[in-house]
């Protein structure tokens, strides 16, 4: 166990931070919930619970009877303060102990912080230094080092900046913060960091600078361009009509006020999404634009009480602003660039700004904390491994509720025991409710989620309680849908170019819990005209993903014809694409066409198969033509057992095709769904044995590429092009070696990529695709244009220059009509890439 | 100053949340104001690319009830009553990182919440 504290805690008025020191660095924790490493110093009563900190303060002004803050300046006196909904009194050192407690929950690495140093103000006396003593071992502190504020941030700066040597000087802290002000005069007297004298304001910080934003700047301008009775008092009053919009302004203030310390200006949304309507209905709409000016002047005034606090404390000490090493700024508000400015100003001396403002007082306290050993008083008792509780807890593993009822029976001695329960997700926290016999919760579900609750017990001084109790783990509407999962993956059919066919994007995967929704965006392959036989086809299959259209089972298609466009749909054109499937496995797809504005959208419902009983006749046709190919092809190559299977196969098709030609369109019976499923069994069993032929033909095209391309670069390669082709035949054994014929047919792109750039260069391929060029002149789009080409690029190469010759070639491409330029390069089928 | 950071510590760019907030915010407007020229179709197009790229996302919090025990929410209260209270502005949406499956809470909602007890303005 560490001898050292470690721990560092700024217990602030407006906010409080926990830090620890380990190994020479120092960690500020965040808050579990909401990531800020900040916790509002606020705590709030509720019939039942304890809220601290943000969710204290949402009832803060609401609720002020049960919310309490600001406390930290009562401590040591005898006040207290009355919760009306506990009807008892709680005071200062309680309420600062719930924040300790609080704080402690920020610590994730698990550890006991039994012992901590924790900052006073340097105005504390000796009673409110031992209330906040008290505090903390109330709190379950074993070992509580107080440390004035100034001094912190004092070890902060001289952590950060090791080589400053602040021996014999003298300098100020500047705080200023969220809601207060203080300033201390700060020096090494024998080696050690002193306070000599400080000043403050409690009723003075940044949230101040925010309401002034909104009174004087943004009221006024609102009453100019609005007609409002008595403004302030709707935007103020709690009953009044305009309230809602006075929290609002007041955040878009403070955003503001940040900009504005980085930007000469900022905006300020008046309505804010939902519209401000002033008394006689019209909405105010627009921003304002506040200037980094504008707000110096508004808080001048304050930024000089400030100054003149620290005019005071040099009067009094007799010393000149030049006596001072520097003015060290502390607090969320000396990030004002005009804070500083006023100060340097009027000082005439530097202030330094090199330690974050918001956590230098607890960094500066876990760094004083590391060097601090641990009381004896009340060691630890060590491997304390059995839970004083017995806890069981009980509720439903599954559930299709928004909320769920969790109940656990508590065994063992509770009393002063509080529990706590929150969501591993951040959403839901009960706040700490004292714990008796039996709990019970109502905890929200998130839908469709998987979610994690834990409960923990402290004990009376906040020290977590050691429980043999699994953190509570519900399903949402995931577990008891059992047979809604889909039984295949589910993909849309797109084109391959490349590959002059088609493919599968897998869209739903197989086990996928129903409902589901995905999108999609695809682009348009080639132009659709308006008004023509065009069409795109959004066609979904089911079935492995990474088999092939034929193979899997079309479960809808939804056609885009030139007819229904309301303007040409450009090649490149994206379609959005959101496919959903509902429980019963209904398929919905919503298309919209990005060129026109259009949607269009279609149900597939499995029962209602679509299975048009001309295109199945046409398809197995096509397939039965496929099957003979192969056929020839296994027999050339000497595979008769295949050519054996392939035959039967054939045998069967061929009767299939017979029961299909017999069928009517208007045909009434599932025989043509019985039929298109019997062709799609014999579709994977042809695509299963031929996939090693295709394997074999994918290495085979490997290797002409490879040849080819080694040659090219060998004779007329670079330096950057030989390391490419050197690069794609260091990984040739592994795909060579696997069973994808796609892995390899990458590799024959990556070649290709190399040897394009090349033949561009190579004078013989130039020559030879000029000359197809122009005998194809005869088709070009504009003849005039082609003549003047061609006459040119003759003249080109009877000169050898390359160069125009390429570009020649490329505007007579450009010539070509679409239809032609496509007939090289692709066969469409969806239209859709 | 902290290069030690815990392994479970989740970091998330601040200018990702910002642009999901103005986002937020857009949406918001074209809800509220028209959409023309389809623009929500752009949000919805945005949003995906951060889900994709980020498994970020934000959530709408309006309508939704509030009380002590919602962690996800930073809520100002408008009105007088303090019972009964759901989220009549969103300042700043819920941020969440993660699936449908497990996500976790990165950027409170900033809201305004009313008591529904009262009557409306």
């Amino acid at each position: 166990m560490a001898s050292m504290i470690n721990f560092g805690i700024d217990l602030g008025t407006s906010n409080s931070l926990i830090a620890r020191f380990d190994r020479g660095q120092v960690e500020v924790f965040k808050n579990p919930n909401g990531f800020k490493e900040t916790l509002p110093s606020i705590v709030g009563f509720r019939k039942d619970s304890i809220l601290i900190g943000d969710q204290a303060r949402t009832y803060e002004e609401r609720d002020s009877k049960n919310v309490k803050s600001r406390f930290k300046r009562k401590m040591g006196t005898a006040e207290t303060f009355k919760i009306k909904v506990l009807g008892a009194s709680k005071s200062p050192v309680e309420l600062s102990s719930y924040l300790l407690k609080e704080l402690k929950t920020f610590v994730h690495s698990g550890e006991d912080v039994d012992s901590a140093v924790i900052t006073i103000p340097a105005s504390f006396d000796t009673v409110q230094c031992n209330a906040t003593r008290e505090a903390g071992s109330m709190a379950g502190f074993k070992t509580v080092v107080l440390l004035q504020e100034p001094i912190a941030a004092s070890l902060a700066y001289a952590n950060k900046e090791k080589n400053v040597d602040l021996r014999n000087s003298r300098w100020l802290v500047y705080d200023l913060g969220g809601g207060t002000f203080d300033v201390a005069l700060v020096r090494i007297v024998e080696g050690e960091l002193t306070v000599l004298d400080h000043e403050g304001d409690n009723y003075l910080g940044g949230t101040d600078f925010d309401a002034l934003i909104v009174e004087k700047i943004v009221v006024p301008e609102l009453e100019r361009r609005g007609s409002f009775a008595d403004l302030p008092s709707q935007l103020k009053s709690e009953s009044g009509r305009l309230n809602q919009h006075w929290i609002r302004l007041l955040r878009a203030a403070e955003s503001a006020k940040v900009e504005l310390s980085a930007k000469t200006g900022a905006e300020i949304d008046l309505s804010g999404p939902q519209g401000l309507v002033d008394d006689e209905g019209a909405l105010i709409d627009g921003y304002l634009n506040v200037s980094r000016s504008e707000f110096e002047s508004l808080i001048k005034d304050r930024i000089e009480e400030t100054i003149d606090m620290m005019k005071r404390i040099l009067l009094r000490n007799s010393l000149q602003p030049g006596d001072l090493k520097f003015v060290l700024m502390v607090g969320g508000s000396t990030y004002i660039p005009f804070v500083r400015k006023r100060v340097e100003e009027i000082l005439g001396i530097a202030v330094n700004t090199n330690i974050d403002p918001t956590s230098a007082i607890a960094v500066g306290a876990a760094y004083f904390a590391g060097t601090k050993e641990k009381g004896t008083v009340g060691a630890q008792q060590k491997n304390q491994q059995v839970s004083p509780l017995k806890i069981k807890a009980s509720y439903p593993r599954a559930s299709r509720e928004s909320e769920e009822i969790v109940s656990a029976k508590v065994g063992g001695d509770t009393s002063g025991m509080h529990y706590r329960i929150m969501s591993a997700d951040g959403a839901y926290d009960s706040g700490l409710k004292k714990l008796s016999a039996r709990i019970i919760e109502v905890l929200p579900l998130r839908e469709g989620a998987f979610n994690l609750f834990t409960l923990k017990v402290f004990d009376a001084q906040g020290t977590p309680v050691l429980l043999d109790v699994d953190p509570i783990q519900i399903a949402q509407g995931i577990v008891d849908v059992a047979g809604q999962m889909l039984p295949e993956d589910i993909s849309l059919v797109t084109d391959d170019l490349s590959a002059k066919d088609t493919k599968l994007e897998c869209l739903f995967k197989k086990n996928a819990v129903l409902p589901a929704v995905t999108k999609k965006t695809v682009e348009v392959a080639r132009t659709v005209s308006q008004g023509s036989d065009d069409e795109i086809l959004i066609l979904v299959v089911e079935g492995p993903e990474d088999r092939h259209l034929s193979t899997n089972k079309q479960i809808g298609n939804l056609r885009i014809t030139g007819k229904q466009v309301t303007r040409d749909l450009i090649k490149g054109t994206e379609i959005d694409l959101r496919f959903q499937m509902s429980e019963s496995r209904d398929l919905t797809v919503h298309a919209y066409l990005n060129g026109t504005g259009q949607e269009f959208s279609q149900v597939f419902v499995p029962s209602q198969r679509t299975v048009s009983s001309r295109r199945l006749a046409s398809e197995i046709l096509l397939l039965e033509t496929n099957i003979l190919n192969e056929v020839g092809d296994a027999i050339r190559k000497g595979n008769l057992e295949t050519a054996e299977d392939l035959e039967r196969m054939l045998k069967d098709v061929r009767t299939l095709a017979v029961e299909a030609v017999a069928l009517t369109e208007d045909d009434v019976t599932d025989k043509k769904f019985q039929l298109e499923d019997q062709k799609r069994r014999l579709a994977q069993g042809v695509f299963a044995l031929t996939a090693s032929k295709r394997l074999d033909q994918a290495k085979a095209a490997y290797q002409e590429a490879r040849s080819e391309v080694c040659d090219l670069v060998k004779d007329s390669g670079n330096d950057r092009e030989r390391h490419l082709v050197s690069e794609i035949r260091a990984r040739e054994q592994i795909f060579m070696s696997s069973t994808s014929p796609a892995k390899i047919q990458a590799a024959i792109i990556d070649l290709q990529r190399v040897r394009w750039p090349i033949l561009l260069r190579t004078p013989d391929f130039l020559i030879g695709m000029f000359k197809h060029l122009v005998d194809r002149r005869a088709s070009m789009n504009d003849q005039v244009q082609a003549k003047q080409l061609v006459e040119n690029g003759k003249r080109a190469v009877a000169g050898e220059a390359w160069d125009d010759v390429r570009q020649i070639n490329e505007r007579l491409w450009d010539l070509m009509p679409a239809e032609e330029q496509a007939s090289e390069e692709l066969r469409v089928y969806t239209g859709i890439v | 100053m902290n290069n030690t950071r815990p392994a479970h510590t989740i970091e998330v760019y601040k200018w990702h949340l910002r642009a999901l907030n103005n986002l937020y915010d857009i949406e918001q407007k074209l809800a509220a104001h028209g959409n023309p020229g389809n623009a929500k179709r752009n949000v919805e197009q945005i949003k995906e690319i951060f889900v994709e790229s980020t498994q970020l996302f934000y959530e709408d919090p309006t309508g939704k009830p509030f009380s002590e025990t919602t962690a996800d929410l930073e809520a100002s209260i408008t009105g007088i009553g303090t019972e009964n209270l759901t989220v009549v502005e969103v300042i700043k949406p819920i941020v969440r990182l993660g699936n449908q499956t497990f996500s976790r809470v990165v950027q409170k909602g900033i809201v305004i919440v009313k008591s529904q007890s009262e009557g409306k303005d």
